[in-house]
């Protein structure tokens, strides 16, 4: 965070070049491109950011079942509450680094088995109550009870006892040891709340606190002055406002009723860029689209099949089809912003001379197959016809069946045979503990292999850098030769804001609108507004 | 006439115990259960395990059915699975939001498609007439969606910026407070309807001037403008109260798109939620309120038939 630009050096038209400057330069370092920038976009604020102002934003999605729960957000507008009212001992910055918040410090013993936080001085509750290691512990008890586990709680079966160790200082104490445990603790879902926490009531240590909450409409919050960041956040008040429906969204903010909205279709980032009123920000991210084939199943079952049906996938015109462009190819592996992700494996491209080949050896001349496809994440409909145009090429004939998202959530979510998923950024062995362990919660693909589980549990308690990434890159390997992941791209993040909105920034980790961090947000001239 | 309406009115209840049963197997019939929807992705075993359990959906089918059923008698529309809190809460403003939309798309719409018609039917075969005709045809060939979007586009978001395109109301504020994010919404509803009540009118109109006692009437030396509105349109009101009736009861159910399109704080927003979540106490409270709605309009309807018409007026009376 610290090397961040200010937003007063920072020139919007410049980082925009950067972000769209492409995946090599996204690869290199997008934020420092963007430093420096002399020339400011035409009617972008600049200067020191201003306090005060109504920022309204237009997010995706929610319904009746809203909530302010910072431990089970799972709609869009839950993600964007419990983000700007919670805050977790460490969360992922916009670069998608490990940022400490709560905690001043998380240090792990040798053996990776204990982990030791150290709460930062000063960092209050909205009602201006100190953090006490006693509220860190109350947290960690409501989210792994296993009675009602919340959502963190699945990726937390190793976490043995949270103790409070000093004054300031709390334990985490493991059953198995962890080398990327401060990875789980960086997650939205685990906001630190009072040990009296009720959600009537719903008290944390974010930026903004709550003054009005309406579920599947609005919610509305003002600044919390106990706030730790000198200065932060800028705005008086915060309204955040659902959207069911992708048009609705455009339009306010096209009439000006908000200023700033989340998720725009790609097939609008054109309408939206021509407008000279508006500025796109787009962020290139982890987020990914997989096809799920299950290795425990035929014909998938055959690790030739597999490799045929991705040498089927052409990931640049997928990219273009299914995303306008915005986005850039997979290599059928995940966590592309790991430090070990292993770029050094070779670009997997569309052969079919060797689709065909492999089918026939295996005995799949013909192959039919039916692909399970549902509204889950824009683009996900689209990215299935896509293959199964593809696949033809390579006469496999590719029988669509389209669900709705619950049918797709329901009984058969994780048992469908070929289907697909949608996941956020993540970093490599906190994606593998989510999805390709046999014990992990999302397995889709019913992966299972000794050989890889070994290496990975090896490198969860390897702590020295070099020897874990030398791990973590076998492991890749092998999902990479055998998995049964199709990713065939990592999907840009696309967002839109009036012109006059300022501090918000390209942001990694797959959440819209700079990740939410509203508290870096501010207002520049006067919006002229409409219907308010 | 009395004992016909509460004859009317007790086949009405027994139809919506019908829907409520039909609606409770059709929202058992889509797959994946309440837990399943509201947690989607995030859904664990354990997670719906408990959450089924808070839900009281281990519970019998029949017997969520009965109690919910019960519940009706004392006006407790039961328990929301999305909100865990009680539906009449969930939906209180929301009915009183659609009803505003209705209401005000009914009054403007009715008169207008009446007048409009008679107007037409009076210079018929005139370039006026068929201006109108040509017109109301070409409305009402579009989808309510379209005539939506066309407004929005329009009237909020790209030829003239002077209207909200969404309604924003703050929480617990009336929608009434800021009128003109009605305007769009209610002009839509306005511009769906009135196409059919105005050409039924023309043509309904058209029929009773052509008749032997409006000739006679003119022919006695009446004023056109007392045979208009002493002989010709009494007799006209009948047949037409039955379009307005169904347009009208067609408004309670087209307005879930209309709020869909216009973010409208309504009960059909929560229809289409509450279908996306199985909260089935939801769905069957909405569409109860939408059956409810169109048989009082037809009963209604009748009723102007009945009175409009010396003949039925007569026989029911027997």
């Amino acid at each position: 965070m610290e090397e961040r630009c200010e937003p007063n050096s920072l020139s919007r038209r410049r980082f925009l070049t950067a972000a769209l400057g492409g995946a090599a330069e996204l690869g290199a370092a997008p934020l420092l491109a963007a430093c420096g920038g002399s020339g400011v976009a035409a009617a972008a604020p600049s200067g020191p950011p201003r306090r005060g102002g109504t920022l309204r934003v237009g997010v995706t999605g929610g319904g009746a079942s809203d909530t302010l729960d910072p431990h089970v957000p799972v709609a869009n507008p839950d993600i964007a509450r419990v983000l700007n009212l919670y805050e977790p001992l460490l969360l992922r910055d916009h670069d998608y680094k490990l940022q400490m918040l709560v905690a001043e410090s998380l240090t792990s013993s040798p053996d990776a088995r204990t982990w030791t936080a150290v709460l930062r001085d000063g960092v209050r509750f909205h009602d201006g109550r100190a953090v006490t290691p006693a509220d860190v512990v109350a947290t960690f008890k409501r989210i792994t009870d296993p009675k009602d586990p919340k959502s963190g709680a699945a990726s937390l079966t190793m976490l043995g006892q949270v103790v409070p160790t000093g004054e300031r200082t709390v334990e985490f104490r493991l059953t198995e040891p962890n080398a990327g445990f401060d990875d789980l603790l960086g997650q939205y879902s685990l906001g630190i709340v009072p040990a009296d926490f009720d959600v009537k009531r719903p008290i944390g240590t974010g930026p903004f606190r709550l003054k009005e909450f309406t579920a599947g409409l609005q919610s509305t919050f003002v600044r919390n002055d106990h706030y730790w960041r000198p200065g932060q956040p800028y705005l008086d008040e915060l309204v955040l406002i659902n959207f069911a429906e992708d048009d609705a969204r455009i339009n306010a903010l096209l009439s000006s009723q908000v200023d700033a909205i989340d998720q725009v279709p790609v097939a609008l980032v054109d309408v939206l860029r021509s407008d000279p009123r508006m500025r796109v920000l787009r962020s290139a991210t982890g987020t990914w689209l997989p096809f799920t084939m299950r290795v425990d199943r035929p014909p998938f079952d055959d690790v030739r099949v597999r490799q045929a049906l991705r040498l089927v996938v052409d990931r640049d015109e997928m990219i273009n089809q299914v995303l306008s462009g915005q986005g850039r190819p997979g290599n059928d592996l995940y966590a592309p912003f790991d430090p070990a992700y292993d770029s050094q494996l070779p670009q997997r491209k569309q052969d079919i001379p060797a689709a065909k080949r492999l089918l026939a050896e295996a005995g799949h001349e013909n192959l039919d197959i039916e692909l399970v496809t549902a509204p889950i994440q824009a683009g996900a409909v689209e990215a299935a016809q896509v293959f199964q145009q593809q696949a033809k090429a390579a006469g496999v004939t590719v029988r669509i069946r389209k669900v709705d998202t619950t049918t797709f959530y329901g009984e058969n979510y994780l048992s469908w045979d070929f289907a697909q998923d949608f996941w956020y950024t993540r970093n490599y062995l906190p994606q593998v503990a989510n999805g390709s362990l046999p014990k992990s919660p999302y397995n889709e693909t019913h992966w299972q292999d000794p050989q890889f589980t070994d290496l990975v549990t090896r490198a969860s308690a390897t702590v020295d850098t070099a020897d874990r990434t030398a791990l973590l890159h076998q492991a890749q390997r092998i999902e990479y030769e055998r998995g049964g992941l199709i990713v065939w791209g990592f999907v840009d993040q696309v967002d839109a804001h009036q012109v006059y909105v300022a501090g918000l920034v390209p942001d990694r980790t797959g959440i819209s609108l700079s990740g939410y961090q509203f508290r870096e947000a501010w207002l520049g001239t006067a919006p002229a507004t409409t219907g308010k | 006439m009395t004992r016909m309406i509460v004859k009317r009115l007790l086949v009405s209840l027994v139809v919506l115990w019908l829907v409520t049963l039909l609606v409770f197997v059709a929202t058992l019939l889509l797959p994946g259960d309440p837990a399943r929807a509201i947690l989607g992705q995030q859904a664990t075993p354990e997670r719906i395990a408990a959450l089924q359990h808070q839900l009281h959906l281990d519970e019998p089918v029949w017997q969520r059915y009965l109690s919910w059923l019960g519940g009706l008698f004392t006006g407790d529309l039961g328990t929301s699975t999305s909100t865990q809190g009680p539906v009449t809460t969930l939906l209180g403003d929301r009915i009183v939001a659609s009803l505003v939309l209705l209401v005000l798309a009914a009054v403007i719409a009715t008169p207008l498609g009446l007048a409009l018609g008679t107007w037409s039917s009076m210079r018929r075969g005139r370039a006026a007439d068929q201006t109108v005709s040509g017109i109301s045809l070409v409305i009402a060939a579009l989808p309510e969606f379209v005539i939506g979007v066309a407004l929005i586009v329009l009237f909020a978001t790209t030829v003239f910026k002077v209207l909200p395109s969404v309604t924003l109301t703050a929480p617990g504020e009336p929608v009434w407070r800021q009128p003109s994010q009605l305007v769009l919404p209610v002009a839509t509803l306005v511009l769906v309807v009135t196409p059919y009540i105005t050409r039924m009118m023309r043509a309904t109109m058209n029929e009773v001037l052509d008749s032997g006692y409006v000739e006679m009437a003119r022919l006695k030396g009446v004023r056109e403008r007392t045979v208009l509105l002493r002989h010709a349109l009494p007799h006209a009101l009948g047949p037409v109260a039955q379009v307005v009736a169904l347009q009208l009861a067609w408004l309670a159910g087209g307005v879930v798109v209309v709020e869909f399109l216009f973010r409208y704080p309504g009960i059909g927003q929560s229809l289409i939620d509450a279908v996306s979540k199985r909260d089935v106490a939801v769905v069957q409270a909405v569409t109860l309120i939408i059956a409810a709605v169109y048989i009082v309009v037809n009963l209604l309807a009748d009723v102007v038939g009945i009175l409009a018409n010396p003949k039925l007026r007569t026989e029911a009376s027997r």
